[in-house]
């Protein structure tokens, strides 16, 4: 029975342990290999008990090292062949039959084989110093290729194929290749012009042009960005509860523009996790820190703010181990590790660099949980600390909105009288307003405060409101804090009143007044002003909702209701700031615009003006606040806590340092410096990747290592873990499946890689200058990604899994993409870059869950609508069902790995969710072709750059006569489908139209839309 | 002896498992495979034969009172005002009653025996009492989560890590659903008038499991489910024509591409289109007879109602969906537990005895099983006239298949603080419901990030057996 040399069980035994070598050919038996062959096998069936964790480990017996049960050369005299084969149900039998683990008698015979060879241990392959591995020559076959070069990665990857005697695919047509790189690229599909011109481009270097095209293309940016938040877990609310709004968008853009700019990773890693440790932090920097603020957070009352701040805590660790190490951590919360040698100890040990961040448990002062740092904090308030940022968005909106402005008001004729009465005014009112006269207000307690004035000048489009200081003080003596609530009427010959609308205030200066996390627009409907404020004079200037003419015997009446103030004193204007948030009018060469303003001279325009001035007030002046990471006075002190129980406050402290089985250079910090079991024990321990003594120059005695040490190790060039685990992300995003595909955990229960000196190549290449747009150009110009996706009989026979690459992985599109692609084929798409978040349409009703506040969802009715997915409002507990159908995670926790599901929501939102029905009439409208068959071939070729092949043509065709005859028998119902959604209707043929209309839907719920080949 | 081509086949199938995009490994092959797979031999955490074809979920959310409900404590009536002793909360968790003096609160409602059993249940819910000699009272239970949210997400999903499944979503996945034209797991929510707190998505999402197992919330404005709706001016023959013509170019596809993933889109379109008529079929519910309709306090059918989404819950227990989840928002009692209990029980009572007594009546409630009660329980301490949240004990009921009636479980001590006699833990809950479905729970395993994860936890947990017939 125990005979090894036999050729068929070498095979099989082989075939057991590698998925891709199960149909390898017979030839010499390989060497068993423990990383390959034995550990996972160990692994899986024995470290529960025999393994890195002491607290369950039994009978003092570790299998993941070298150990009594297994004599080297020896089977017989090793106890664990004993064992293993005792008979099922037996006492001594391994493992036992409570542990519902079992081995096959195959998984035994390679047991005992490696036993046999000599039972060679080596150190989990993800730990291991980077290889420095040479591309093997390139095997002969290699005339495939065509004249595309082939590179690096096609060397590791042919060497191997020709070793499996596979060949591999040819290289995909044109059409389908520009598909493929601009859908993984900057996922938008191509443009019908840019797959023409490709096509016919012979040169050379054509795919090169493209490929570095789409890399220098905004979008790229917005596709990179995508897996790297769900990393992250970047979301628009903190999730707990009441999920309330977070503001963090600023840092999502942040993250586009590093990819897009394409900033080296190793400076992308220190700005996230200790931008705001670099000497003189730009807002940039800081932005870049709300990476630490982006765990899940609580306002419920009665949560305990310990258990809160523990909580988050721990994400952070679990975001960290897996962005950066490619580990799951999240058991070692409770206890060792049970299958890598990562302990609770350096759990608590990483958690503790984030120590410092400044967050509270619960983010509000409640009676139960007292918080004096957020005296005042209601539901509606922001998540502090929070710093204001420029958004270039918003500067590029509020340009266009003024551009806007001017366009709309150019045309218009200036009156001559009007422009003659107005230099007359300003000769009398330099600064543009003419002022009442000073009221101050006595008595010891808070009135109202009414007072009328009548101004020379009768058309008024402003008001003024100023807040004089009495004493040294805006306030009624005793008085800390005002809330102003101006209301103005034209007061009548009669004694009667009319009110005058407000459509918005700008201030001096001012509290913010908060409403679901977002400061309200303007002081209009309050303005709050503090008692560090109330020092000095401040003005708030008042836009009235349409300018207005004062009669003869009229005046304008103010009222202050309830009133704090010491003084004020009232002024009107008939001109309005250009800038809504600006306080100053224009004092000279007046434009049509100001006219327009002031004058509201024709009726429509001035509707329009004034709608394009509420989306600048919208804009906030271009500035938008947004968390980050401050350093708390006092770190939370980490304990190594039993069990993960937060309430314990003996368990031994945790002080910042790196997991002791990668020990770093810049750790002085950390005891001890043990080369565990990651080094398979005592035999490789003096290969540690890391130089053995270095210090980081200038740390007192009992100084903490902080946040920028730690992303300092993680981009240290022997840690071998990062380079790996990046690029490991970058292959799956580009070939479908991780070299090593187990991306969320490249630890000991994780996969081997497929082609490990590949990835150690690929990884040193990394880190040669951490240049992200260098390694992503090198996989797409491989050979390897260039394939055709079309697999041969005897690939899928002998690699179901496509595990060596013969051929191209073909990819359903990720839910942003699903979106953008259709609103891009119907050229519906706003390509604008970031931004706040966007709310397309969503089902009414979806948020009745939610409180605290209550929720409702107000989807856009601008040009946002059509906003690339990767700007969609991220609301954690309901995420928009289209995301959630097509597999967006909620962004909870850490996620690299999105499910690929095939469901019959997908189906009913691509035919019925009227962003889809929209996409499809706009794209109908949009036709230039003028005969059915010229229709048909633009809609394919904007829709899967391809021409319609004949059977579906006529498929088509046939389909179209039915629709045509559907629709002319009831064009009431053309009309309805050719109203949904926000783009203007089009005009014509309404029955025509639907049918198209039922054509594009058709195409755009095609599996091959939605799919990258 | 030893099939070499068998095992090289059963490696290809478990690498395929382990290698696919979500890392779904292992067991439950049915789910992943479809038909095709389910012939094969039962799975290895198929346990002795299923009692139970559904589970119907009425979660009051927010946290009954125990002690107004289910847990009769005279000697917290006596103690009623006095200092709470704090020999029973020292060093324990507390939520809105930190840092604050702890007093005896003395249950609010007055307690009777009902039914030949005589269990002893409160007054307030007389409707569910006259039900005694058909349910099971559990008055132990623990949870670990003292707030809303994570209790919930822990009650669901046996864990404190998010992106973990819920117990819809796991037993979905182990036995699929017998409809096949609705979705096998389907979750209702309503609101009361008092004591409502938010409830999110996460309860119901099927965490690292393709979202085909995550549960679809029944929605009261609009569509039913989202987007099953044709869109406006798209009559059904329209549509018929849409999706036929799709599923003919998808055909053509699938003859030139060798992408299984093709096939099963074209059979998602087939059931998507199914589902747009069954499910305007399942909520019109114009068919009910008055009769019925009067059995459940029903004055609305469809009014997102706790009564009407009983109703609805039975409806879709007719049509072969697996697990059922009604949500009810209306418990959480921090302030004049006596009334809001009255007003709790107006919304619930009623409708709760008619669901199991119209499911008797129709023979239902043999297969399935009824689980009623919260994320946690309160605490007998007041909170001014309310009472805080509660981990330490509460109190479920169970009816239906397997459940033997007319019994209470467990017991808490003498004041209700402390679950002390058979504690059941809501990993034991989770074990004794997949027993009752046929799953040996400590075999139900799914690898995720190199760990097999369970419903059950890692702890030891235990089948409740002594509450089964």
């Amino acid at each position: 029975m125990i005979s090894l040399s036999h050729g068929k069980l070498a095979v099989l035994a082989l075939a057991s342990l590698m998925s891709f070598a199960a149909f390898a050919a017979p030839q010499k038996p390989e060497r068993v290999r423990f990383n390959r062959d034995i550990r996972p096998l160990l692994s899986d069936n024995c470290f529960a008990c025999h393994g890195p964790d002491k607290n369950k480990r039994v009978a003092n017996l570790r299998l993941d090292q070298p150990n009594k049960s297994i004599v080297p050369g020896d089977i017989l005299g090793s106890e664990l062949v004993r064992r293993i084969n005792q008979p099922e149900g037996d006492r001594l039998q391994m493992p036992p039959s409570y542990s519902h683990k079992a081995l096959t008698a195959a998984q035994k015979r390679l047991l005992m084989r490696w036993i046999g060879e000599g039972a060679k241990y080596e150190g989990h392959w993800a730990w291991q110093a980077l290889l420095p591995s040479l591309p093997p020559p390139l095997p002969p076959d290699n005339g495939r290729e065509g004249s595309q070069k082939t590179s690096g990665v096609d060397a590791f990857i042919r060497a191997r194929l020709a070793k499996e005697r596979l060949a591999p695919a040819p290289v995909a047509d044109k059409a389908t290749l520009i598909r493929r790189v601009s859908l993984d690229l900057t996922g938008l599909p191509p443009t019908q012009e840019q797959v023409t011109a490709f096509v016919a481009n012979t040169r050379p270097d054509a795919y090169e042009k493209l490929v570095d095209a789409l890399l220098a293309s905004a979008a790229y940016g917005e596709r990179m960005a995508v897996p790297w938040l769900d990393l992250v877990r970047y979301a628009d609310t903190v999730g707990y509860h009441g999920d309330q709004n977070m503001n963090a968008w600023a840092y999502r853009d942040w993250v586009i523009e590093a990819f897009n700019t394409n900033m080296p990773f190793d400076r992308f890693t220190r700005e996230q996790l200790a931008g705001d440790l670099l000497p003189n932090p730009t807002p940039s920097q800081l932005t870049a820190t709300c990476f630490n603020r982006l765990n899940m957070v609580t306002r419920e009352g009665g949560a305990q703010p310990k258990e809160y701040l523990h909580k988050y805590a721990t994400d952070r660790v679990r975001t960290v181990g897996m962005a950066w190490m490619g580990m799951t951590t999240g058991c070692a919360e409770c206890h060792d590790h049970k299958y890598d040698p990562f302990t609770q100890r350096d759990f608590y040990a990483l958690a503790a660099y984030f120590a410092d961040v400044k967050q509270w448990g619960v983010y509000a002062d409640y009676g139960y949980t007292p918080n004096p740092d957020l005296r005042g904090v209601n539901n509606d308030y922001p998540f502090f600390p929070e710093i204001t940022v420029e958004s270039k968005y918003l500067k590029a909106q509020i340009a266009q909105k003024q551009r806007e402005i001017e366009t709309l008001a150019a045309p218009l004729l200036v009156s001559q009288s009007w422009l003659g009465e107005l230099n007359a005014y300003v000769q009398a009112n330099s600064d543009g307003w003419e002022s009442d006269e000073r009221v101050v207000l006595t008595g010891n307690k808070a009135a109202d405060a009414v007072r009328e004035f009548s101004p020379k000048v009768r058309q008024l489009a402003s008001v003024r409101l100023e807040l004089l200081p009495v004493e040294k003080s805006l306030f009624r003596k005793g008085v800390r804090s005002e809330t102003v609530n101006l209301s103005l009427a034209i007061l009548g010959k009669d004694g009667k009143t009319r009110p005058v609308a407000i459509r918005h205030a700008a201030a001096s200066a001012f509290e913010p007044i908060y409403r679901n996390s977002f400061a309200v627009l303007g002081v209009h409907r309050g303005w709050k002003l503090a008692d560090t404020q109330a020092g000095s004079s401040q003005a708030a200037v008042y836009r009235l909702e349409k300018p207005i003419i004062l009669a003869e015997g009229e005046s304008l009446r103010a009222t202050l209701p309830n009133c704090d103030l010491a003084c004020f004193r009232l002024s009107t204007s008939p001109l309005v700031p250009r800038d809504p948030d600006g306080l100053t009018l224009p004092d000279k060469a007046l434009t049509p615009r100001d006219y327009l303003l002031a004058t509201a001279s024709d009726a429509d325009l001035f509707a329009k003006a004034r709608g394009l001035e509420a989306e600048i007030i919208n804009s906030r002046s271009g500035r938008t606040p947004v968390m980050v990471t401050e350093r708390a006075k006092t770190p939370l002190i980490m304990r190594v806590v039993p069990r993960g129980n937060w309430q314990d406050e003996t368990a031994p402290v945790a002080n910042p340092a790196t997991p002791r089985f990668l020990t770093s250079p810049s750790q002085p910090s950390s005891p001890g410096r043990s080369f565990v079991a990651g080094k398979g024990g005592s035999q490789r321990a003096d290969s540690s990747p890391f130089p053995k003594e270095e210090r980081l120059p200038g740390r007192g005695v009992g100084e903490r290592s902080t946040r920028l040490e730690l992303a300092n190790w993680l981009m240290d060039k022997n840690n071998p873990l990062t380079a790996r685990v990046f690029v490991n992300r970058l292959w799956k995003h580009f070939f479908g499946v991780g070299l090593s595909a187990s991306v969320e955990d490249v630890g000991g229960q994780g996969e081997p890689p497929s082609h490990p000196e590949l990835l150690d190549w690929l990884a040193r290449d990394f880190q040669k200058d951490w240049n992200i747009k260098r390694v992503v150009k090198q996989l797409v110009l491989s050979g390897t990604y260039r394939q055709s996706s079309k697999s041969s009989a005897l690939q899928r026979s002998r690699d179901p899994q496509n595990r060596l690459l013969a051929s191209q992985n073909p990819r359903r599109l990720e839910a942003e993409f699903v979106r953008d692609n259709a609103l891009a084929i119907a050229g519906l798409l706003n390509k604008s870059l970031g931004g706040p978040p966007a709310k397309p349409y969503q089902p009414a009703g979806y948020y009745a869950p939610l409180q605290f506040p209550d929720r409702d969802y107000a989807s856009d009715t601008n040009g946002s609508q059509w906003r690339r997915g990767v700007y969609m409002h991220w609301q954690r507990t309901f995420l928009h069902p289209m995301l959630a159908s097509f597999d967006a995670p909620n962004r909870d926790e850490p996620s690299c790995t999105r499910t690929q599901a095939n469901t019959p929501q997908q189906a009913l939102t691509l035919l019925n969710d009227p962003e889809f029905v929209e996409a499809a009439r706009v794209l109908a409208a949009s036709l230039k072709g003028k005969t059915d068959d010229a229709k048909l071939l633009e809609i394919y070729q904007r829709a899967l750059a391809r021409s319609p092949k004949p059977q579906e043509k006529a498929s088509l065709l046939a389909f179209l006569a039915k629709v045509r005859t559907e629709y002319a028998a009831r064009p009431d119902d053309a009309t309805k489908l050719l109203a949904i959604g926000l783009a203007p209707t089009p005009t014509g043929n309404a029955p025509e139209l639907a049918a198209w209309t039922s054509v594009c839907r058709v195409v755009l719920n095609l599996h091959e839309t939605i799919t990258r080949y | 002896m030893f099939d070499e081509q068998e095992f090289v086949r059963s490696v290809n199938r478990r690498t395929f498992l382990k290698q696919s995009a979500y890392g779904v490994g292992g067991l439950a092959l049915g789910a992943l495979l479809g038909r095709e797979a389910q012939a094969q031999s039962s799975p290895a955490w198929r346990g002795a034969g299923g009692r139970i074809k559904r589970v119907i979920h009425l979660c009051m959310a927010g946290g009954p009172s125990h002690l107004e409900t289910f847990d009769w404590k005279p000697k917290l009536r006596e103690l009623h005002g006095q200092p709470f002793p704090a020999s029973f909360t020292k060093g324990q968790q507390l939520a809105q009653l930190q840092n604050t003096v702890l007093k005896a609160f003395g249950p609010q409602h007055e307690f009777v025996r009902y039914g030949k059993s005589g269990l002893e249940l409160s007054s307030a819910l007389p409707m569910i009492g006259s039900l005694a000699d058909e349910i099971c009272v559990v008055k132990s239970m623990v949870t670990e989560q003292i707030n809303h949210d994570t209790a919930h997400a822990f009650m669901n999903s046996g864990s404190i890590l998010k992106s973990r499944p819920s117990m819809g979503s796991w037993v979905l996945y182990g036995l699929g659903a017998t409809t096949q034209n609705l979705p096998g797991f389907i979750v209702l929510t309503s609101q009361g008038r008092g004591g409502a707190q938010p409830v999110s998505a996460r309860q119901w999402s099927s965490g690292f499991l393709p979202s085909k197992f995550q549960g679809v919330q029944l929605q009261t404005r609009g569509d039913a489910v989202h987007f099953v709706g044709s869109p406006e001016g798209v009559c059904q023959s329209t549509q018929r024509l849409v999706v036929e013509e799709i599923a003919r170019l998808n055909g053509m596809l699938a003859a030139e591409k060798t992408d299984p993933e093709i096939a099963t889109r074209i059979a998602q379109y087939e059931l998507a289109f199914k589902m747009q008529a069954s499910v305007p079929e399942l909520t019109e519910m114009g068919n009910e007879t008055q009769a019925t309709l009067d059995l459940y306090g029903v004055k609305k059918p469809g009014d997102g109602t706790f009564a009407s989404n009983c109703l609805l819950a039975r409806r879709l227990a007719e049509r072969g969906v697996r697990f059922i989840q009604l949500y009810h928002r209306g418990w959480d009692h921090h302030g004049g537990v006596k009334n809001a209990i009255t007003q709790a029980a107006v919304e619930c009572d009623r409708a709760s005895w008619a669901l199991i007594t119209d499911l008797k009546q129709r023979g239902m409630l043999d297969d399935t099983l009824i689980i009623w009660g919260g994320e946690f329980g309160r605490t007998p301490m007041g909170q001014g006239d309310g009472r805080d949240h509660h981990i330490n004990a509460f109190s479920i009921f169970m009816a239906g298949g397997g459940i033997k009636g007319g019994t209470t479980y467990g017991n808490t001590d003498e004041l209700g603080y402390k679950s002390v006699e058979n504690v059941v833990s809501v990993h034991d809950l989770h074990a004794t419901m997949l027993h009752l479905f046929g799953i040996d729970h400590e075999r139900f395993s799914i690898k995720f990030q190199g760990l097999d994860a369970k419903l059950s936890g890692v702890e030891p947990a235990r089948v409740v057996k002594d509450i089964l017939a």
